[in-house]
This record gives structure tokens, C-alpha cells and sequence, in this order.
């Protein structure tokens, strides 16, 4: 474990060593205008986040929040189309290129609409969170569920197996590491879907105050920092708890394998 | 294990029956004919391989005993059915050249898989699935994903797997062609040891033609363009058979024999 961790931290201080510095020549060497507004201080954006840290909690738990339900949604929604397509090419021919065309709609467009329309900030995070997730969900648990190998199919087949327990005890199982791909890639960027409808003008959650603290000007630089590392530490964070889940569901694959078979 | 009929060599109806099959594929524009007018019986408790280079349509040939693939014409009967009822009644256990053991299960979920299938209890599933390691030498891996195992333990649970329904039919696709031939040898020993206790039909597909002798009572010598049926070899060897078989001057006649069918045809 020493090992893993020694050369992350060193690699992290590093960076914040060099920010440091540079943030220091900016100002003081080159003197560039705005300088701070540019590169910031790593010790002036700390103390400000240890300072408004009940704010910073607080609305950066209101876009969690959201955006996870929303994640939730949209993750089943996808899921279930993934089987309905695995279960009939008609339906997938059906459906497959509205879901792709759906994702040609750029959010920043969408979001205005999605408000307008439900007039609920809350739902309308929800809802584009969801958006998000749907696709890259749905994309790869269908390339999951039809990764099966054809002799673990035959096995089924000799078995005299149902369609549905083919599911349940091949298909699902052989689909999760390709799921939880999909689940990993539309988790941080469900984040960011909320973020983004916050500054359409809501009155809570982390876009909010990133964006009044940009408007404040250069009075409010390091606040404003503060909310952009926060809204990066909400979209690690998702990405960490769906590994998390990961290794308590499906533990088996070759990445997790520790020690290795007698092959 | 107890259950199983004891085998009756030659009488009454044949286990599995082929008459007149046909099959035929069709790739792009060009027609390939797979087997050709292929006809065999095979005994109740028999054990058979049926052996040829590649090409040769052995490999087909099991999976229509499956119900895997359907003939173009012809009939395939087993256990008394058609296959397609065979399949859905059980009758057989089926392993692959690969050993197609699900990575999410451990060894012993792995071998109770065909019980869950037929919805058996789960403890009379574990009681089983144990006693069947047991039989297959993996009782201290049932624990073990399948990962864990090398080629030849991971080879013996499908075994162990294909033995859990007990069925009355065993086929076997070139199952140890992709070990070493140490572990080949040794696992050609203990199938044959599992056989003499289960006492089921064995279907075994095979290329090599000492494992072909080794193992069985007859041989079918099939040859490749289009796949044939060449020669049915008697292998009057007896049992049980052991090690040293290999290297008796009556099993180098049965490779020259087999050998020369190749090239008579």
C-alpha cells in the first residue's frame, strides 16, 4: 500500500509546489495584470475554502444530491433500453439512432429549455443529470450484455435454459465490468450537467456561487477558485464511489486480481 | 452417481443414432458441404472418439449429437429422441475444447450451475457440487474463482460441471487438447477412472490417435473435403486400461491400423 501512495502524494505536492511558485513569479516577477485572477495563490484558495467551508458544503451537497438522482435515472433508464435493444434488433433500430441523435443536442442549449419548461430548478438538475447518464450507460451495457462468448451461451443452451435465466446468470453478470465503464464516465460528467443548469440562474448549489463569485470580480478570485476545485472534487468523488461499488459487486475481473492464478 | 444405468454393450436400442446426415453450410456464394451421408450407432455406456484432422466435421459431428446445429437432411437420435428433445429433456453434458467456466463464480457455484438450472435446493446443490470436486480431484479449490486454477483443474471442474445432472450422455469437444501432454496423459487416466464409476455414454472428439485409442472402445475415423466417415476402428484393449498400455506392442498396431485408414481413403 506504502508503495501506491508514496509516489501520488510526492507527485501531488509536486504540483502544488510548482502552482506556488509560478502563482509567485506571475505576480511578482512578471508582473502580470490580474495575475492572482490567472493563477491563484494555492494557500490563498485553501484558507478561503476552509473559511466559507459550510457554504461550499452546503451547495456542493445540493448539486451532489441532484445530480445523483438524477445519475440513478438516468443510469436504469439506460440500463433498461440496453436490455430491451439486447432482446430485439427491432427495437434497437427503433430507438438507437433518437438515443444517438439525443446526444447531438448540446446541454448548454437543452438546459434553458428544461427550465423553462419544468420552471423547478431542483427537477430540471435532475433531469439533465439523467440526460447525461442515459447514453454512455446505456451504450455500454448493451456492448456488455452482447460480449457473452458463444461456447458460455451453448452451455446455456445445453441446459435447456430459459431466455430470462440466460440473463440473469450470463448475460448480466458478463455485462457489469462494461456497465460499470459506462456508469464511470456519465458519473463526473453528471456533476457537471448540474453545475451547468445552476448557472442558468438558480438560487442554490455550487454553479451558483462559482458563478456570482466570477461576477464579483477579482475581489472574489479565490472564492471563486474555491468553487471550481470543489465542483472537480464532487466529480472525483462520484467517479470514486462507483469504483467503490465496483469492487463490492463485481470483484472478479482481471484488473482487481492481486495475486495472480497458477497459469 | 449410484443412479446411473448400468450399461448394456450391444443390446436393444443404440444410445445415439446418426442416419444419412447431411450438412451443409453456405458462406458468401459458395456452398461448402460440411458431412457427407455420415451414419453411426453408438452403444449405451459406450465410449467412443471420434477422431480426424481438422476439417474433418468431428467437431460438427458432436455438436449435432447437441442439438447445437441442425443436419441439412438426416437424422440424429438420442437417448431414444430427436436431439432437439434430448437437449431440452437433459439427456446430456456437454465440454468444451475451452472450459467456459463463468469468472463471477467460484469453482463450486461453477459445478452446480446445471443444478441451479434445474432448480435443485441449494443444500442438496452444495452437497453435490462437493461430492462431484471430490470425484474430479478439486475438493480444496471449490472455494477458488476459476482463475485461480491452472488449465488442466480448470478442464476437470468443466468435467465435474458436465457431470452434475447426471446424464446419461457425456460429450466431449477435444477437451484437453489445449494442455501440455503430461497433464493430457494424467487427465486421460482420471476420465477414464471417473468413467468406470459413472458409467455413462462418452462421446469424445478428439485429433490424436494414441488419446483416440486410449480411451475408447471404438474409434470413428473421419476424414476432412468433404467431412466423412472413413473407418470405425474396435479398440480391444482391455479394461481398465493403465499406463503402460500405451506401450505395448498391440497399441502401436491400432496406431498403424488407424493410420493406414487415413490414407486409404
Amino acid at each position: 500500500m506504502r508503495n501506491r501512495f508514496v509516489p501520488v502524494l510526492v507527485w501531488i505536492v509536486a504540483i502544488l509546489v510548482v502552482w506556488e511558485a509560478g502563482s509567485w513569479a506571475l505576480l511578482n516577477l512578471a508582473q502580470v495584470p490580474l495575475a492572482q485572477s490567472k493563477l491563484p495563490y494555492v494557500h490563498a484558495i485553501l484558507t478561503t475554502s476552509v473559511q466559507y467551508s459550510g457554504t461550499l458544503l452546503k451547495e456542493g451537497s445540493a448539486t451532489f444530491g441532484n445530480a445523483a438522482i438524477g445519475f440513478v435515472i438516468g443510469a436504469a433508464a439506460g440500463v433498461l433500453l440496453a436490455i430491451l435493444m439486447s432482446v430485439s434488433r427491432w427495437i434497437e433500430r427503433l430507438t438507437f439512432p433518437y438515443a444517438v441523435a439525443s446526444q447531438m443536442i448540446p446541454i448548454l442549449g437543452l438546459a434553458p429549455i428544461i427550465y423553462g419548461i419544468v420552471r423547478d430548478e431542483y427537477i430540471s438538475r435532475i433531469i439533465i443529470s439523467g440526460y447525461i447518464t442515459f447514453f454512455p450507460v446505456a451504450l455500454n451495457m448493451l456492448r456488455g450484455l452482447r460480449s457473452v462468448e458463444p461456447s458460455a451461451l451453448e452451455l446455456m443452451y445445453s441446459y435447456a435454459a430459459k431466455p430470462w435465466s440466460i440473463y440473469w446468470k450470463l448475460r448480466f453478470p458478463a455485462a457489469l465490468p462494461s456497465l460499470f465503464s459506462g456508469l464511470k464516465i456519465a458519473a463526473p460528467l453528471a456533476v457537471t450537467g448540474a453545475i451547468l443548469v445552476e448557472l442558468m440562474g438558480a438560487q442554490h448549489g455550487i454553479g451558483v456561487i462559482m458563478l456570482r463569485n466570477l461576477y464579483y470580480g477579482p475581489s472574489h478570485v479565490y472564492m471563486f477558485w474555491s468553487t471550481v476545485v470543489v465542483g472537480a472534487l464532487l466529480g472525483i468523488l462520484s467517479y470514486w464511489v462507483i469504483s467503490l461499488i465496483e469492487r463490492i459487486i463485481a470483484p472478479w475481473q482481471p484488473e482487481f486480481r492481486t495475486r495472480g492464478g497458477e497459469q | 452417481m449410484s443412479t446411473m444405468p448400468v450399461p448394456s454393450v450391444g443390446t436393444g436400442m443404440p444410445e445415439i443414432q446418426l442416419s444419412n446426415v447431411e450438412m451443409r453450410y453456405r458462406t458468401g456464394n459458395t456452398e461448402v458441404l460440411a458431412l457427407h451421408q455420415v451414419s453411426m450407432d453408438i452403444a449405451k455406456g459406450e465410449f467412443v472418439s471420434l477422431l480426424g484432422p481438422s476439417g474433418c466435421g468431428k467437431t460438427t459431428l458432436l455438436r449435432l449429437m447437441a442439438d447445437l446445429l441442425e443436419p441439412t437432411t438426416g437424422s440424429v437420435t438420442v437417448a431414444g429422441e430427436s436431439a432437439r428433445e434430448a437437449r431440452l429433456a437433459r439427456k446430456y453434458g456437454i465440454v468444451f475444447q475451452s472450459p467456459v467456466l463463468y469468472d463471477w463464480r467460484k469453482v463450486r457455484h461453477n459445478v452446480a450451475l446445471p443444478l441451479e438450472m434445474m432448480k435443485v435446493p441449494k443444500k442438496e446443490r452444495d452437497a453435490r457440487a462437493m461430492e462431484l470436486l471430490e470425484l474430479v480431484g478439486l475438493q480444496s479449490f471449490a472455494d477458488k474463482y476459476p482463475w485461480q486454477l491452472s488449465g488442466g483443474m480448470q478442464q476437470r471442474a468443466a468435467i465435474a460441471r458436465a457431470l452434475a445432472m447426471e446424464p446419461e450422455i457425456l460429450l466431449m469437444d477435444e477437451p484437453f487438447s489445449a494442455l501440455d501432454e503430461f497433464s493430457r496423459e494424467r487427465l486421460n487416466e482420471e476420465l477414464l477412472s471417473i468413467w468406470s464409476k459413472v458409467q455413462n455414454t462418452i462421446v469424445f472428439v478428439t485429433h490424436s490417435i494414441p488419446e483416440s485409442i486410449f480411451m475408447s472402445d471404438r474409434v470413428f475415423v473421419l476424414s476432412p473435403h468433404p467431412g466423412r466417415l472413413s473407418a470405425v476402428v474396435d479398440i480391444p484393449l482391455p479394461r481398465p486400461r493403465t499406463p503402460e498400455m500405451r506401450n505395448s506392442p498391440e497399441f502401436f498396431e491400432l496406431i498403424a491400423k488407424i493410420r493406414d485408414s487415413f490414407e486409404g481413403v
